[in-house]
């Protein structure tokens, strides 16, 4: 089979490359999907092709209880590390999204308008928030990876 | 990773300073009892976002005890064209405020109360500081029958609201707030809470209606002022601290600096409408004129309450084609506000001829769109 490494890896349905080693340790080709990093706050990360897939955690949305209404930015907006980019409502209370790296918004998960429940239901996949470039990568590697983030949700259950 | 720790730093309530030092104790059952001075809604929403935004909250909790004189407050993503009734609102001159937390549409005047419990994100507990109201209401009168529900509300006698909630959850504080039915006009609330909105489509949030009943209604001697103190005093109890209530001025910038700022950004059109989520209208009326009644038909998109897409649909050479369409072109990206669309439709009206029965036509057109708004 001809193709770089990642359309391999996506045609065998393998998502994410935690299983086969770190994404830093890979050669640097812009079809690699790196993988998930996050952040304090419970959002998530991951980059292809230069743009960023923006989330929140499965420790976040079971925490928030069923999303009724997902407020998000407009395309185009700019976000520095750390900005407020919108809200997710549950059980009347709104819940304030950061933004985990710098960069400007591509996308919106438009089908989250009719079904802010997916956020609950697939947060990892169809229930993204945002895409937007990375305008510093470097601040990906402040985040967290994922085995660090499970211990990081065990010390604050605690 | 702490927001603006500077202004934390400087935070300072000169009052504060006189309470004794039980109310630093480094433990987590700290707290503090500030009370609004005004009843300005915008203003006390203000306080709310202040303490939210510039307050350590991890030694110390707050308990921020507020009224307001009559307005009519919609949750972060509601729609007030859905929720109230804007024109009785504007005839009546109730304010109209949107606030930041979630949840559903409430009616404030002076015979409601406002509790507001700050934390930290980790302690924010709903369910506890309403478990709070309840003992502090079942000291004052222990025969009263009222509980807390899984919605978080409080009912009297298992049927009426006396108390719905909503709450606000940021980066590391996160606040719960709840109203509190004294002695509010029924009349005013039910009236105003109807919106004859029909046509309207809209993801936003929408509310749930509920039967309410004033705890005066229960037993007279429950006033405001009787409430607030029993409230204050359970909290002081459960935070161990003095029952001590800090009156707080919103406009004074030098205890809260930055407050006004706040203050005017909740009183902006942007916010207040703007931050409506999308909506279409899809509706029609009759317009009566000399023998005939015509439909029209309008249909609207409307996106950070301004109108993306428009069309009217009336009966042709009703009035000049070109007329109509000028109208719809100038009321595309236009606010849907009945004052900008007055201004808009006498302007257009300038360029026509001077023609008595055409200007009639126009106005009934005008007035029906403005009352769309």
């Amino acid at each position: 089979m001809t193709g770089n490494l990642s359309q391999v890896f996506r045609a065998l349905g393998l998502f994410g490359l935690k299983k086969f080693g770190s994404a830093s340790a890979a050669p640097v080709q812009h079809s690699y999907r790196s993988a998930r990093k996050f952040t304090d706050k419970h959002e998530w990360i991951s980059v292809e092709n230069s743009i960023g897939t923006v989330g929140i955690s499965n420790f976040a949305q079971e925490a928030l209880g069923d999303v009724v209404y997902c407020s998000l930015p407009e395309i185009g907006t700019k976000l520095s590390k750390h900005d407020e980019f919108g809200a997710l409502e549950s059980v009347k209370a709104a819940s304030e999204l950061y933004s985990p790296l710098s960069g400007e918004v591509t996308e919106i998960n438009d089908a989250l308008a009719d079904n802010p429940g997916l956020v609950n239901k697939s947060c990892y996949q169809d229930g993204w928030l945002i895409k937007m470039t990375v305008e510093n990568p470097a601040e990906l590697d402040e985040l967290m990876n994922e085995d660090a983030y499970e211990k990081y949700i065990k010390s604050i259950e605690d | 990773m702490v927001l603006q720790s500077s202004l934390k730093n400087c935070f300072q309530l000169s009052c504060i300073l006189q309470v004794p030092k039980a109310g630093f104790r480094s433990t987590a059952s700290g707290g503090l009892i500030i009370q609004s001075t005004s009843n300005d809604v915008y203003q006390n929403l203000a306080v709310e976002d202040w303490i939210h935004d510039h307050m350590n909250l991890e030694k110390r909790q707050v308990l921020f005890l507020w009224r307001n004189s009559p307005a009519v407050v919609i949750g972060r993503h509601q729609n007030p064209w859905q929720e109230c009734n804007l024109r009785l609102l504007r005839q009546k001159n109730i304010k109209l405020a949107r606030r930041r937390s979630g949840g559903g549409t409430v009616y404030h005047d002076l015979g409601n109360i406002n509790l507001t419990f700050f934390t930290t994100r980790k302690k924010h507990e709903r369910m506890e500081n309403l478990k709070l109201v309840v003992k502090a209401l079942k000291a004052l009168r222990p025969q009263l029958d009222v509980h807390v529900t899984d919605r978080y509300d409080i009912l009297l006698d298992r049927q009426y609201k006396i108390s719905g909630t909503a709450a606000k959850l940021g980066r590391t504080a996160a606040y719960h707030h709840c109203t509190l039915l004294c002695s509010t006009d029924k009349f005013v609330l039910s009236s105003v809470l109807k919106s004859p909105y029909k046509g309207l489509k809209s993801n936003a949030t929408p509310s749930v209606p509920a039967s309410v009943k004033n705890l005066f209604e229960e037993d007279p001697s429950l006033t405001c002022e009787v409430l607030l103190d029993a409230i204050a005093e359970e909290y002081a109890t459960q935070h161990q601290i003095d029952h001590h209530i800090n009156l707080i001025n919103p406009a004074d910038e030098t205890v809260l600096p930055g407050i006004n700022n706040k203050a005017k950004e909740l009183q902006t059109w942007e916010w207040v409408y703007g931050k409506t989520p999308k909506f279409n209208v899809s509706t029609h009326f009759n317009i009566a004129y000399k023998d005939s009644v015509l439909d029209v038909k309008v249909d609207m998109d409307v996106k950070h309450g301004r109108i993306e897409v428009c069309n009217i649909d009336l009966p042709q050479q009703w009035l000049p084609p070109a007329l109509c369409s000028e109208l719809v072109k100038s009321l595309t990206g236009n606010k849907f506000c009945p004052n900008e669309t007055t201004v808009l439709v006498t302007t257009l009206l300038r360029t026509c001829p001077q023609d008595g029965d055409l200007q009639s036509r126009w106005n009934l057109l005008c007035e029906n769109m403005k009352m769309l708004m």
